[in-house]
């Protein structure tokens, strides 16, 4: 991966943004030529960058330029998609078995994080 | 580009037209096809071919365009993978999940359960009532039930719903 990929990468997984004195730490380069990449980022619209104090020093706060994309994630309830999609039948979400599949397993999936934690 | 690989999409497409709808979609030929040119491509039965563009339709990811033969009169439908507005789709998806588990949330919150030892049934207070507290299947005791987990994790599941819009 290229260092400007990869510093974008960098930024895109911080969406409240990331100090640029963070970024050269975190991609283990120094900060002349992280300035240099942010530039070129900048120059190409892909960040954008915003003055910032941390830890007492001034530095930048760069963010995506690219707007958030709404995850879906949570229509997913362990492996199973929400059973309302596509569903044909007289609509009763009190009593849904389906709906309530999809509810047994969030607990399953919270038992299962839970383990993975202590883990 | 869609990736059919993302669990959410494939989980989304396999719950509107099950496992050979997903089947036929990952293999749908390049541009504009007849059904029976997928089903012969794809290796899908001509009806679930069938079935799964209907469906598809209907949720707006495939395009489809009639032609006439000018010296047969047929028509000739020709179908086009179009999964573009899947997006839209599963935002329409989260609403209506949200709908339906603020029903459901409030219906655990709102009553009593009781419940047989023996898994048969669940019953609502009035409904164990009436069965004089006997599982109406297997005539165990039943007992009270304690919904306290699944109202957190619906009401939990229903916060993160609501934030990821």
């Amino acid at each position: 991966m290229e260092p400007e990929e990869l510093a974008l990468k960098v930024i895109k997984e911080h969406p409240e943004g990331i100090y640029q004195n963070q970024l050269w730490k975190e991609m283990n380069i120094d900060s002349r030529k992280c300035s240099r990449i942010v530039s070129k980022l900048l120059k190409k619209g892909l960040i954008i960058r915003e003055s910032a104090t941390s830890k007492g020093s001034r530095t930048y706060l760069l963010k995506s330029a690219e707007e958030p994309k709404p995850s879906y994630e949570m229509l997913l309830s362990g492996s199973m998609f929400s059973p309302c999609a596509g569903c044909r039948l007289a609509c009763e979400p009190e009593f849904c078995e389906y709906l309530t599949e999809w509810i047994v397993k969030l607990d399953e999936e919270d038992e299962t994080s839970q383990s993975e934690a202590q883990c | 580009m869609v990736d059919l690989n993302d669990p959410v999409i494939r989980g989304y497409l396999k719950q509107l037209v099950g496992d050979e709808g997903l089947k036929m979609i990952e293999n749908m030929p390049e541009g504009e096809v007849t059904d029976e040119k997928i089903a012969e491509e794809t290796g899908v039965l001509l009806n679930i071919v069938r079935r799964t563009l209907f469906i598809l339709n209907e949720y707006k990811l495939v395009v489809c365009r009639r032609e006439r033969d000018t010296s047969s009169g047929w028509l000739t439908y020709l179908w086009r993978l179009d999964l573009s507005g899947i997006e839209n789709r599963l935002e329409k998806e989260r609403k209506k999940l949200i709908q339906n588990l603020e029903q459901r949330l409030e219906f655990e919150e709102g009553n009593v359960f009781f419940e047989c030892p023996e898994g048969c049934l669940r019953l609502l207070f009035s409904e164990a009532t009436n069965y004089h507290f006997l599982c109406p299947l297997c005539g165990e005791d039943l007992v009270a039930q304690d919904n306290s987990k699944t109202i957190e994790n619906i009401r939990s599941r229903l916060n993160k719903l609501k934030k990821c819009g």
